[in-house]
């Protein structure tokens, strides 16, 4: 073993730049599948958040008057299909959006101030499906500046975020075949510089596998350092994603930090698809350049 | 030891390299294998180290029937047979000593073992001095002390020789073949495939001539050349000089 660790770590060290070039591939393809995952399960866990929470808000033009702005919400709480509404102040929704942008940008967006701000009247529905039927018999309605309904919202981000993972996934997957492919010609590089070591082994009597075992090794280790990095980008990924929206509850990157288990799961994922690619890879090149 | 049985070989470009060859070689016994170039003596090497497999006929080695043994006994088959080839095939990054011991580590015996039988074999093969030394520091004769220590360090029960001597002067060629004749004394059986007449004279061993891949003599303590007129009025030692003398 320690023979084959040793070779395996010389090899590595001697085509040191083709190497480096594999890593880097696998590292990145693994990012890509990683932040495919981690949208993924982000989205997920946003729209589970928003699906139990407000369904619709109305949005009152800041000019409305209180009287516009109370028969809006005696109509709302009329219908049957509206569980219950909370009325937003002007204040209160100027608070929000100042922190928002202040954790998605850094800094206070300076043309908005309080009276600029739209009051709200922020409704829980039995069924959120009905949020469309309210937007059209609201909308119109005098004092009302907007309904938005964050259902199709979600649909829409649904939608975007579908379309980003497919591409992420479709990216990551043309980048692990070339990850493959580096990993086959490192190996195919090593058995090649090291042709004459085993035309002697073979000679003498060395094993298949005692042959092979380097090499595989030094395909396993480049999946593997490539994993490691990619489990470090997903780290920082999440860590950014909590220094950003610390503190803010409403916002969209709150949601989509992962807890601890989610975030296992992904990371073992990464780990798991660097090794086979690497395995994949050695037994590859192992069996088309090595066997007589 | 090595026995054959009606071999024949034809190689994937139609070649037949061997046809109908039996031949049965001893324990213990010294065989020159003699022959025009492309007779079949390396093709006969390459059979017996189950390099190639042969179309008919059968093969024993070391008591074994190759077509019988699987692929992963090959390494094991191999261990019994200890190689030497005309251009060395030493490891130029590696000293002298890590050269011989290298044929002992990959086939996983332990350091005590290696460190132990090495010098062991160095100095059988007198380069107990150079053991330190890199091979590109060593005369040709040097050279293939070393790749016959390299193949005898294991002591094979067999040592295959294809031409030892064909890039080295008359008598750096008569010491290797000492040498081979010394291991041989000691009990493993050598098989010697050469052009070089020469030691084949001076030895007066058993010799096998092949021409164009059949078995022409078997001759206990025979000679390179008996003097045949064949049909072409050329004996094997003028084709020989004549194949010689077109690759320069
Ligand atoms: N790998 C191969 N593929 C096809 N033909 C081959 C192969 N090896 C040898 N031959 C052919 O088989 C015949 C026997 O070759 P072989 O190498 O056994 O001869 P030889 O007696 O060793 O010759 P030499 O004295 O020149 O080394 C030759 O005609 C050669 O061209
Ligand atoms: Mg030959």
């Amino acid at each position: 073993m320690s023979f084959a660790t040793k070779e395996a770590g010389s090899n590595l060290w001697r085509n040191r730049l083709m190497t480096i070039a594999a890593i880097l591939t696998v590292a990145i393809s693994l990012s890509l599948v990683g932040a495919a995952l981690f949208l993924r399960q982000g989205v997920s866990n946003a729209t589970t958040e928003w699906r139990h929470g407000v369904n619709v808000i109305v949005w009152f033009h800041p000019s409305s008057s209180r009287t516009e702005q109370s028969a809006v919400g005696d109509e709302l709480t009329q219908l049957t299909y509206v569980k219950s509404c909370t009325y937003r102040t002007q204040t209160y929704n100027y608070d929000q959006g100042k922190r928002f942008f202040q954790s998605l940008l850094g800094s206070a967006s300076g043309a908005m101030t309080p009276a600029d701000t739209p009051a709200s009247d922020q409704c829980v529905l039995k069924d959120p499906n009905e949020a469309a039927a309210i937007s059209a018999r609201f909308t119109n309605m005098p004092g009302v500046l907007n309904v938005s309904y964050p259902s199709k919202a979600i649909h829409n981000m649904e939608n975007v975020t579908h379309i980003a993972q497919l591409s992420f996934l479709i990216v990551a997957l043309i980048l692990l075949v070339s990850a493959l492919a580096l990993i086959i010609n490192t190996i195919r590089l090593a058995i090649f510089s090291r042709r004459k070591e085993v035309s002697v082994m073979k000679l003498v009597g060395a094993t298949n596998w005692f042959i092979r075992v380097p090499f595989m090794l030094e395909g396993l280790v480049q999946g593997l350092i490539g994993a490691l990095v990619a489990i470090m980008v997903v780290l920082i990924l999440n860590w950014q994603l909590d220094a950003a929206s610390a503190g803010n509850t409403l916002s969209t990157l709150y949601k989509m930090r992962l807890a601890g288990g989610e975030l296992a799961v992904i990371l073992v994922a990464i780990l798991l698809i660097g090794i086979v690619i690497g395995a994949l890879g050695s037994a590859f090149a192992v069996r088309r350049f090595l066997d007589t | 030891m090595i026995t054959l049985e009606s071999v024949t070989k034809t190689y994937k470009t139609g070649t037949v390299a061997l046809k109908d060859v039996s031949m049965d070689i001893s324990k213990g016994e010294f065989v020159f294998l003699v022959g025009a170039s492309g007779a079949g003596k390396s093709t006969l090497m390459a059979l017996i180290l189950r390099e190639e497999l042969p179309d008919d006929g059968r093969i024993w080695v070391a008591g074994r029937n190759l077509a019988n043994l699987p692929r992963w006994r090959v390494p094991y088959l191999r261990r019994n047979i200890g190689c030497v080839f005309q251009d060395f095939r030493l490891l130029p990054t590696k000293t002298v000593f890590e050269n011989v011991a290298f044929a002992l580590q990959v086939i996983g015996r332990p350091h005590h073992q290696i460190e132990k039988q090495v010098p062991q074999v160095l100095d059988l093969v007198g380069l107990a001095s150079k053991a330190k030394n890199m091979p590109d520091e060593l005369s040709g004769g040097e050279q293939q002390r070393v790749a016959i220590a390299r193949a005898f360090v294991n002591r094979p029960l067999i040592l295959i020789a294809d031409e030892p001597t064909g890039n080295l002067d008359p008598s750096t060629s008569k010491d290797i073949v000492q040498l081979l004749d010394r291991i041989n004394k000691s009990g493993t059986t050598v098989v010697v495939a050469t052009h070089d007449a020469n030691i084949v004279d001076t030895m007066r061993k058993r010799v096998i001539e092949l021409d164009n891949g059949e078995v022409v003599r078997d001759q206990n303590r025979g000679v390179y050349d008996v003097d045949i007129d064949d049909s072409s009025g050329m004996s094997a030692r003028d084709l020989v000089a004549h194949s010689r003398g077109r690759r320069g």
